[in-house]
């Protein structure tokens, strides 16, 4: 039952013994032809937030103020992109910490959150997304984005939770651990398997 | 657990393309059903003597990555994963999972859930292997009711949070479950799951365990069973 990412906690089962396997053999998902691409992304560390690699903190809980710990990729402006990340939650007495984000010309586009307790949500509109999952166990979140018409899909573990459309411009990805104007941490989040492909 | 095998007569219009070789025999014959273009049924039946549990994973292609969609009871013989990616390939298989659990403890918040933090160090709430615990010596497979944790705690810390500990005396665990049964649930569910070796652990309880019990369960996995395949069409 994954029924809640866990709030206080850190599960740190390794990927394999959870039965995760490589994310080398990831397929993007809605029918093709993808084509793989691999942009460019800068760190980005602000507040108490620390980036290792693929795992991202924030390491206080201090409510207010810029905290965040993430990688922020390149812009995009034409075609259809399709965004893949499996995160664990592996420490979060805090709350409210967004996950994923899908940047737009105006500021964010699309927001991914999850809040103690475990539940996700969109951050723009307040609207559950999934119960979440089992601590320790992995989640995988898909985007896939039209920039022609301005679809933007969301998909947690496979099924579609969010989807919305509007805006025009350029975008990027963005994904970690990211304090929310009603969140604060400590968390600690794992990503892996990130992939991108566009067609 | 129960040893009832429970037969279902659905074909196995899910099962996708054949294997180019014999699959192993399992003990859990699994299959999928596309339902609508973008919703797969799943229903399996068999089920692997002792097991305690089992879960449900997927994958997008057949050598995975897989990801669990849920932890269930060892009864439970179908699962519905809805609005679903289409024109996407969706392989599943369900993993039976063994092990004994710990004594139950139970555990009673008061005071206002969910303060907000603030400056609080929350260090011992995450996952690790205490300094001193004794290293497992009792194998979890062929029975292994030795292998059991023991001389579980419950801590209260905050007025959310408690802290689990407990005794380390399995082998060959593949990780443990903390499972909670709120007060008048009639089932125990998984609430998190950590490391191999790992002796304590913190928790957020959420509003409806405020009043609960806890046990903390060794596993490892047993068989899986076979893959089944299906691709999604066009959604609707």
């Amino acid at each position: 039952m994954p029924r809640r990412l866990l709030a206080l906690v850190a599960a740190v089962a390794t990927l394999t013994a959870l039965g995760v396997a490589s994310p080398a053999a990831a397929e993007p998902l809605e029918s093709g032809p993808w084509t793989a691409y691999s942009p460019s992304f800068s760190v980005q560390e602000r507040g108490c937030g620390v980036v290792n690699g693929l795992t991202f903190q924030l390491t206080c809980s201090t409510a207010s103020g810029d905290q965040r710990a993430e990688r922020r990729y390149a812009t995009y402006s034409t075609g259809v992109r399709q965004f893949e990340g499996y995160f664990r939650i592996t420490s979060m007495p805090g709350t409210r910490i967004s996950l994923k984000q899908t940047f737009g010309p105006s500021g964010p586009f699309f927001m991914l959150a999850v809040e103690r307790g475990g539940r996700l949500y969109a951050v723009h509109g307040g609207t559950t997304l999934a119960t979440g999952a089992t601590v320790g166990a992995t989640v995988r979140v898909n985007t896939v984005h039209n920039t022609g018409n301005g679809a933007h899909r969301t998909y947690i573990n496979g099924s579609n939770r969010h989807s919305q459309t509007g805006g025009s411009g350029g975008y990027y990805d963005k994904f970690g651990a990211y304090r929310t104007n009603s969140g604060a941490g400590p968390a600690t989040v794992v990503w892996s398997g990130v992939q991108f492909w566009q067609k | 657990m129960k040893a009832l095998p429970v037969l279902l007569a659905l074909a196995v219009a899910g099962c996708g393309a054949a294997p180019s070789t014999p699959e192993p025999a399992t003990a859990v014959r699994l299959t999928a059903t596309l339902t609508t273009p973008i919703d797969i049924r799943l229903e399996w039946t068999g089920e692997e003597a002792g097991a305690t549990g089992q879960i449900v994973e997927f994958a997008t292609a057949p050598e995975g990555p897989w990801t669990i969609l849920q932890f269930m009871p060892p009864e439970q013989r179908a699962y519905e994963h809805p609005d679903l990616m289409p024109q996407t390939p969706f392989h599943y298989r369900v993993r039976p999972l063994h092990g004994p659990a710990s004594s139950e403890v139970d555990v009673r918040f008061t005071g206002v859930p969910y303060p907000e933090p603030a400056n609080v160090d929350v260090a011992w709430a995450d996952p690790r292997r205490l300094p001193g615990a004794r290293a497992g010596g009792h194998p979890l497979r062929g029975g292994g009711a030795a292998a059991a944790p023991t001389d579980l705690k419950a801590t209260v810390m905050t007025r959310d949070a408690v802290l689990f500990t407990w005794a380390d005396n399995a082998s060959d665990e593949a990780g443990y479950l903390v499972e909670v049964r709120p007060d008048g649930a009639a089932a125990w569910t998984v609430a998190m799951m950590v490391d191999p070796d790992v002796t304590s652990v913190g928790l957020t309880a959420l509003p409806e365990e405020r009043r609960a019990s806890f046990r903390v369960r060794a596993y490892y996995h047993g068989a899986s069973s076979n893959v089944a395949h299906r691709t999604t069409g066009l959604s609707r």
